[in-house]
């Protein structure tokens, strides 16, 4: 019996790869293709780096010029669809099938290749989810990371964007596989080292720096009144009224727009210190008012945010530094505290249905999960108390018949939701598109971002649902038909119903929570522009150009 | 807050803001419902003022009669009612002018028509209607010279541009603001015609650079840079129509064959220079500390800047 033949395996190919090496672990950028060609066997398990943020895009493109002859079949395992270079993979037959967590701008494009059965679609995961099939069955046999510096040992620099590096890394090297890395430059000596050089086979010098993605930012500019006015119910009706101190945000302009009024609405309200102390998060530009006013106590990021460097810099107590001064994110890291560290998730969506369950799929678009479910529901592992969990879950009205007497707490998982979106399109429908796309890309179950018995509140212009409080299926449905407006499924709202609804305190109009429309105005937000938000993080935030207007 | 925004001021803000306190009138406003007859016909939704507030205020003694366009509906494009109520203004203004003559022609009395821009030009969805709206509005300038001074502001989200371009340049006087945007073609269409390479329309820093008030100043497009603040708009209006009438024509760009040859001239000497960048122009003016225009507030800038000369460069 050979029990060392992963090892075996590695070392063949090692020797094959060592013929392109210039120095130590340095290899040339014009013989990427072939080192690529050396190392990787038809039929692999290939990682490519990437994610929401930043991508190894040097390599994902030699691996686009490979030969067929001696690279093809592969099975790509990643985070992220999102670079054109992955969908070519897919198209010219290098890599046959994908498992993987979201594909946000190449969503179109995968559901195609999907209907015309030119690739076979593993498993649609979460990020935590992959991460942890990358240590059972989805082991990567070669690894493709990006890095922001190397030395000739093959020590890592990822500097701002840590991201997921180390989970792949990890996953890859200690399972006999084979990790090569493309940096923006090979130094002399790093800053820090965020990954050893033992754990790297091959660095590439790239001839120019991997691409990130500033998708955190939310420019002030655009916030709506409508909002401003979900932002003040939420903070009144949600934060004020559980105390949330440890939450995530999500991506929208919804919550950009709660982040903005901490210091003005949350400050009028006294909130102070009482709600929003401890964060999950990427470094949104738009919290910068909070931060400088005293509210935060502390930040984890799953990844960094272009032009953010110098302000996080200079806030090392608020932020998680390295000894040079720059952010260390760690992707794996932060969902694990987002899933279990963190008493409440709110965002937005494209689509709820009258059971509350949400997603931003549609028919043509496999977009992927990313890593809200694992913040967009109840930890049902966690065994920590706190005064939000506990309240959430006392108020719970189908706990008598599922647990009986035993207290348990409960997280806060809130969706903030337009009744229409953009060119009236409505948010709150009566089969999601979900269903849709299980047919069209024959998916084993609907892809739902957040399932309705997680779901504990839904904001509208209209009103909060406190879903949780329903003591019946029916009566969550007539709940979330209540904050509807005047979509499809808030037209089934019956006034009586909805009366009672109120009275018991499932459902909450702006009135109910003391709060007049009319107060619903940009003039609330901290900073109305992103040149304010460099003015409250005095200079030291950078905004990219696409963001800077002047 | 003490200063409002024009930038993110509404339509409507704007109008009552840039006259003087409780004086805005609004004319076929939203209740007399003048709607669009064209968009319903596409299944489009209706504005009840079409995207256009118009009226007549006080700013000092002047009568100033108001077009406030609004960039929330449909980008603040122009159709054929928007079109008829902007004409109805310089009309109304005409014949103020006429009374205003048969009682003195008192200087500081004089009517005014201000138009704050906040458009990308024709409503494509109304086509030759939306054309000849513009048409008919550069008409109604021609009939205001000599008598009624025309002022355009610029400092609102959507900027200035397409065919209202054209029309803003045939004012008498421009005030922008920084934030304000002004051009014939928008940078989307520039990018989408030429390329990525000519014009990156997701660099905002370029956009404002090239259509933004501070560069249009320097190059004499705009007459007057204030900062952000409706405020501050109403107080240049204020000072300008202090300024004898014939001080009003002067800062026209267009208007007389002399002004055409300085604007070939302008073409010219700029075509020579091949700049890869607005800052190129400026420094090319004398402007040394051009690399740090874009940072500074109005008050700082204008101390540094030196305009394009007139006449020859």
């Amino acid at each position: 019996m050979d029990w060392c033949r992963l090892k075996e395996d590695r070392e063949s190919r090692l020797k094959q790869g060592d013929a392109y090496r210039i120095e130590k672990k340095l290899v040339a950028a014009k013989d990427t293709g072939r080192l690529l060609e050396a190392v990787i066997r038809p039929g692999d398990r290939v990682c490519l780096e990437g994610n929401n943020q930043k991508q190894a895009d040097f390599l994902a493109e030699k691996l686009c010029r490979v030969n067929q002859e001696k690279v093809r079949d592969l099975h790509l395992v990643q985070s992220a669809v999102a670079m054109d270079s992955h969908i070519k993979l897919l198209e010219k037959g290098i890599a046959k099938k994908i498992d993987f967590s979201y594909s946000g701008p190449q969503a179109a494009k995968l559901a195609e290749l999907v209907q015309k059965g030119k690739m076979e679609l593993g498993s649609i995961h979460t990020y935590l989810e992959l991460f942890g099939r990358y240590f059972m069955d989805l082991i990567p046999r070669v690894a493709l990371v990006a890095a922001v510096e190397a030395d000739r040992e093959g020590n890592l620099y990822t500097g701002f964007n840590t991201e997921d590096t180390p989970v792949v890394v990890e996953a890859t090297h200690f399972k006999q596989g084979i990790v090569i890395a493309q940096v923006n430059r090979v130094v002399d000596r790093l800053p820090r080292v965020d990954i050893p050089g033992d754990w790297i086979d091959y660095v590439v010098e790239a001839p120019r720096p991997f691409y990130v993605e500033p998708l955190f930012t939310r420019d002030p500019a655009l916030i709506t009144e409508a909002q401003i006015l979900r932002a003040m119910m939420a903070i009144k009706g949600i934060y004020a009224e559980y105390g949330v101190q440890r939450l995530n945000h999500g991506i929208g302009f919804d919550t950009a727009a709660i982040e903005l009024l901490l210091p003005t609405y949350g400050e009028q309200l006294g909130l102070k210190g009482k709600i929003c102390s401890y964060f999950a998060l990427n470094p949104h530009p738009t919290l910068i008012p909070a931060i400088e006013s005293g509210w935060v106590t502390g930040i984890h990021c799953f990844g960094g945010e272009l032009g953010m460097e110098e302000y996080i810099r200079n806030r090392p107590d608020i932020f998680f530094v390295g000894p040079d001064g720059t952010l260390r994110s760690n992707r794996a890291m932060s969902q694990t505290a987002g899933h279990y560290a963190c008493d409440m998730f709110i965002g937005s969506t494209l689509q709820i249905d009258e059971e509350g369950n949400s997603s931003t799929a549609t028919a043509s678009r496999i977009a992927g999960f990313g890593g809200a479910p694992n913040m967009g529901c109840d930890a049902r592992g966690r065994r920590h108390a706190s005064e939000a969990w506990l309240k959430c879950g006392e108020e719970d009205g189908m706990r008598r018949e599922t647990l009986g007497h035993m207290p348990r707490g409960r997280r806060l998982v809130v969706q903030m939701q337009d009744t229409f979106r953009e060119k009236m399109v409505p948010g709150f429908v009566e089969e999601l598109d979900a269903w849709n796309l299980q047919k069209t890309a024959h998916l084993p179950i609907p892809p739902v971002m957040i399932y309705g018995d997680d779901l504990t509140h839904i904001v509208t212009e209209t009103g909060i649902a406190y879903l949780h409080k329903c003591t019946s299926l029916e009566e969550r449905t007539a709940a979330i038909r209540a904050v509807a407006g005047y979509t499809p499924v808030g037209r089934k709202a019956e006034r009586e119903k909805t009366k009672e609804l109120r009275r018991r305190g499932i459902v909450k109009t702006p009135e109910d929570l003391g709060i007049d429309v009319s107060d619903a105005n940009r003039s609330l937000l901290a900073a109305k522009s992103i040149r304010e938000l460099v003015e409250w993080s005095k200079g030291l935030y950078h905004p990219p150009v696409r963001f800077k207007t002047w | 807050m003490s200063r409002q925004s024009f930038l993110g001021a509404t339509a409507r803000e704007r109008a009552a803001g840039l006259t003087d306190a409780g004086t805005f009138q609004e004319l076929a406003g939203p209740r007399d419902r003048l709607t669009s007859p064209h968009l319903p016909v596409l299944g489009e939704a209706v504005s009840f003022d079409d995207g256009i507030v118009t009226g007549v205020g006080m700013v000092r003694q002047h009568p100033v009669f108001v077009i406030s366009q609004e960039g929330r509906f449909i980008g603040g494009a122009v159709g054929e009612v928007g079109g008829a109520k902007m004409v109805g203004i310089f009309q109304l203004a005409l014949a103020e002018y006429e009374e205003w003559k048969s009682h003195g022609a008192q200087e500081d009395c004089r009517p005014a028509v201000i138009i704050s821009f906040e458009t990308g030009g024709v409503r494509l969805h109304e086509a030759n209607a939306g054309l000849l709206a513009h048409a008919e509005v550069m008409d109604q300038i021609q009939c205001c010279r000599g008598k009624v001074p025309v002022l355009g502001l610029i400092g609102s989200k959507v900027g200035c541009f397409g065919g209202m371009g054209f029309v803003a340049a045939a004012v008498d006087v421009i005030v922008m603001s920084p934030e304000g945007r002004l051009g014939l073609t928008g940078p989307e269409v520039i990018e989408q015609e030429i390329g990525k390479e000519e014009f990156d329309s997701a660099d905002k820093s370029l956009i404002s650079r090239t259509t933004g008030g501070k560069h249009k100043y320097l190059m004499r497009d705009c007459n007057v840079l204030v900062p952000d603040s409706i405020e501050a708009f109403r107080q240049a209006i204020g000072d300008i129509l202090e300024k004898p009438y014939e001080e009003m024509e002067k800062c026209r760009r267009i208007g007389s064959p002399a002004l055409v040859k300085e604007q070939l001239d302008v073409a010219e000497w700029l075509a020579d220079l091949a700049p890869s960048d607005a800052r190129d122009v400026w420094k090319a003016m004398g402007n040394p500390m051009a690399e740090e225009y874009p940072d500074m507030d109005v008050e700082e800038f204008l101390t540094h800047a030196v305009r394009r000369r007139r006449g020859e460069q």
